[in-house]
């Protein structure tokens, strides 16, 4: 009896406490996939982001007083329970985190009506980057369409590409899929040779037909568009054809280090484009390290943390901290709803100087939104795999957005036409 | 005692024949329908209709249209997914190219195409059989999902290769797309699988469905006492591909909104036959019993597992007491000691768990997902050992030990 009396007062006392936390909390789920077949990139990515709400949470109290409540939601990387975890999360959500372009695509057109800002950095749909349609979504930095404009760049440095052949090696998927057109709008103006080879999701391990493919081609250049055990895949088997490894370039999602690991001193030479950095010496990284991962508060580990995944959820959880930080002043309230972070979100301006306040000069290009521009084309760097880890390559390139904001406009309006009626802002009246 | 059949005498062959001889049944069917039907939409959240009602229901018509081919017609096919693909892929193109159709025209439609495309492939189970024919349908769902992959006609030339389902009106209010309310969805679900299951039901136990068993029991026999095979089994594929293929509209239409080629691959058909095998083959309730084992179970573990078990409130947890206890009821029936044991056992555990989460205990959502994973994988060899026949037939056992309970054979 006495046991019992004991148990219904700590349940009372936990309801108590529960409700009290509740008050001062910001409820940014984010739909995590550590299990699955993508879960060996998915790992680091979750625990930089997880690592660096809990750095702020200890450090600062959460973002303006508020805690961060980061919940994770376990997909799998599947869509089904994907909108699981949507459907589960929104009522109190401030924010979505999808974390896979199949869960994007399905969130999408619910977000006019729930009202809830998709934030999906890096990844997703490009024509996202057209704010006054898509009013709710984000995929800041710099989207797959930056990216592949940077990648046609970067190849032109070593001269013009007239009369070259390129290889697209890419997920058959509509990740991979994503950015064709734009490749297909460059290869017409710049006149080289798009050759574009897909892999089955059932390839991905197996791909020695496509690099058979690519070995009777011979492309001058190989752009891979790949995402999980599809990249160790390619990395192993252009190796094992002996394919140069300095013409190889793949999407920020192929540049993972336990993939190239793998190759070692073979892959010397690897190129991926990505708008984030690992940079060891900024002061978060010692920050994260002293306070979250020598308290024990971390999943990573040592050698992951330093990898350019982690780096990367770290900057990913930067900008959702910003965003609410902004709306949080602008709005003068600590407990921000998912209205006041669209704003938040439309209305970031990370610069060089806020970056080092952050200790994270380095790690991300600065870049700003408006509420016509929902990516920031922020720009990246090409990243060299020297055997052992990734180096930048390059200095900071900037996409040439202006010369495919037609391509941007018709695809953002060609969306809101198939899924009439969908609201627009009217308002704004900035360029993207 | 509670469902004691002494007295209710058959007068007549119609009502000897009827779809419920035994009063009981037809009681409780009434009230899993009044639940279905007025019950769940007034009380249901969102995530309830989205994560369970709607899936169960898509899923379990699925299954029932392939228990018509396997379970009825003995005909095995690994080729549901693409079939459901059809049946997608068809209302997709109906309702862009012709946008004035009515949506549930347009889904009751799309089975068509997807019945034409079934029989085809039903053909060569004409000259071979069991697992040969396993193969001839596996060849159908990697063709399927290549062409749904490669022509790009079918997504309309969309970027993304993937098929998104536009807001669709009806009489005034959106049925399909973003700006349909769960519930709505759910209605059109619901009237639809309660239209199929109607004829369903029906055709198995007419002229038809005799055929068909006759087949799946031995088939030289069959033709022997006169039955044209190629007629019976290509109807079955036909009928079952119908039912599939509409299963597989809504799936994307009310249910998904958008779908790329690769959802309809193989592990979809996979899904759907465990949940007809789990269900019980040859059984049309069974295929319902499956989806809430198969697609409801894991939802509602994960929901358990995120909630702190001592913080329910009181109608749930008077929901879980009794169902805890009906099950345990239940299995003591049917004489099966390992039911009880599992019932009492997920109750214990239960309680377990909260008294952990009070002290402090947290898993993270990983976690939870690998332990889901390893719990409803046990729970189908568990259910398949007591009973190899499927859930239908646990059902069948403990109605026939309720009709004499409290005495023993």
């Amino acid at each position: 009896m006495k046991h019992f009396t004991k148990l219904a007062i700590a349940a009372a006392l936990g309801t108590v406490m529960g409700t009290a936390t509740v008050a001062q909390e910001l409820y940014t789920p984010n739909l995590a996939y550590r299990t699955g077949p993508f879960a060996a990139t998915g790992i680091p990515l979750m625990n930089g982001q997880a690592d660096y709400m809990t750095l702020l949470n200890e450090r600062d109290g959460g973002i303006g007083g508020a805690k961060i409540d980061f919940e994770e939601c376990e997909t799998g990387y599947s869509t089904e329970k994907g909108v699981e975890c949507y459907e589960k999360t929104k009522g109190k959500a401030i924010v979505t985190q999808p974390w896979s372009t199949g869960i994007t695509l399905q969130v999408l057109p619910k977000t006019n009506v729930d009202q809830i800002p998709i934030l999906a950095p890096g990844y997703g749909f490009s024509p996202m980057a057209d704010g006054k349609v898509f009013q709710w979504a984000f995929n800041v930095p710099s989207g797959y369409w930056d990216a592949a404009d940077m990648i046609v760049q970067y190849l032109e440095q070593d001269g013009s590409l007239e009369g070259k052949k390129i290889a697209f090696l890419h997920l058959d998927h509509p990740y991979g899929k994503e950015p064709l057109p734009l490749l297909e709008k460059l290869a017409g103006e710049k006149g080289f040779e798009l050759l574009p080879i897909p892999v089955g999701l059932k390839e991905m391990q197996n791909q020695s037909a496509q690099w058979l493919q690519i070995r009777r081609e011979r492309p001058d250049n190989v752009v891979m568009w790949g995402w999980g055990a599809m990249n160790a895949g390619a990395i192993t088997e252009a190796v094992k054809t002996k394919y140069p490894m300095e013409n190889f370039i793949g999407v920020w999602w192929a540049g993972h280090d336990a993939d190239l690991k793998l190759v070692g001193d073979d892959g010397k030479g690897y190129k991926s484009i990505s708008w984030s950095f690992p940079n060891q010496d900024a002061p978060v990284m010692k920050e994260l390290k002293e306070r979250v991962f020598d308290a024990g508060l971390s999943q990573s580990n040592a050698e992951e943390m330093q990898g350019v995944f982690y780096g990367r959820g770290v900057v990913m959880s930067m900008i959702l901290s910003e965003a609410i930080q902004g709306a949080q002043k602008n709005f003068g309230t600590t407990e921000i709803d998912a209205s006041q972070l669209r704003w938040g979100l439309e209305n970031l301006n990370i610069t060089e100087e806020r970056l080092e306040e952050l200790g994270m000069a380095g790690m991300v290009p600065p870049f700003s939104t408006s509420c016509a521009n929902h990516t920031g084309h922020s720009g990246g760097w090409m990243l060299e795999w020297d055997g052992s880890k990734f180096v930048k390559a390059s200095d900071l390139l900037k996409p040439n957005t202006d010369s495919y904001a037609d391509l941007i406009a018709s695809a953002a309006s060609e969306y809101a036409t198939a899924n009439a009626p969908w609201a627009m802002n009217e308002e704004c009246s900035a360029t993207n | 005692m509670l469902y004691r059949t002494a007295g209710q005498f058959k007068t007549s062959y119609i009502a000897d024949q009827a779809l419920f001889p035994v009063k009981q049944d037809a009681f409780l069917l009434g009230i899993i329908l009044a639940l279905a039907w007025i019950v769940f939409p007034l009380t249901a959240s969102e995530f309830t209709f989205q994560t369970l009602l709607i899936p169960i229901l898509i899923y379990a018509l699925a299954a029932m249209g392939l228990n018509i081919l396997t379970g009825f017609a003995g005909q095995l096919s690994l080729g549901t997914g693409a079939f459901m693909g059809v049946g997608a892929y068809a209302c997709y193109k109906m309702v862009t190219l012709m946008p004035w159709m009515n949506p549930i025209v347009a889904i009751l439609l799309s089975g068509v195409f997807s019945a034409g495309i079934g029989v085809v492939f039903g053909i060569p189970s004409l000259r071979i059989k069991g697992f040969y024919l396993a193969i001839a349908t596996l060849a159908a769902q990697f063709f399927l999902v290549w062409l749904f992959e490669k022509w790009a006609w079918l997504y309309n030339y969309n970027a993304s290769g993937a098929i998104q389902v536009p807001n669709l009106e009806m009489f005034g209010v959106f049925v399909s797309g973003p700006q349909a309310a769960s519930v709505t969805e759910y209605y059109i679900v619901l009237f639809v699988v309660t239209l199929l299951t109607l004829l369903c039901i029906n055709l198995t136990r007419g002229n038809l469905g005799r055929t068909w068993k006759a087949t799946r029991d031995m088939d030289i026999a069959a033709e022997l006492i006169g039955i044209n095979l190629m007629k019976s089994k290509l109807t079955a594929f036909a009928v079952s591909s119908y039912v599939v293929g509409v299963a597989g509209a809504l799936y994307v239409f009310m249910w998904k909104g958008a779908a790329e080629p690769n959802v309809f691959d193989i592990p979809l058909s996979f899904q759907v036959l465990f949940i007809a095998i789990i269900g019980g083959l040859g059984s049309i309730m069974g295929n319902y019993l499956g989806a809430i084992l198969i697609v409801g179970l894991p939802v509602v573990l994960n929901v358990v597992a995120g909630t702190q078990v001592f913080e329910i409130s009181t109608p749930s947890a008077i929901l879980l007491v009794a169902l805890i206890a009906a099950a345990t009821f239940l299995f003591w029936v049917a004489r099966s000691l390992w039911g009880v044991g599992a019932a009492i056992g997920f109750g214990a555990v239960t309680l377990i768990y909260g008294y952990a989460q009070l002290q402090g205990f947290r898993i993270d959502s990983a976690l939870i997902e690998h332990i889901n994973v390893m719990i409803v994988g046990g729970l189908i060899i568990f259910f398949l050992i007591i009973e190899p026949h499927g859930l239908n037939q646990l059902w069948r056992l403990i109605r026939e030990k309720l009709i004499i309970w409290p005495f023993p054979h």
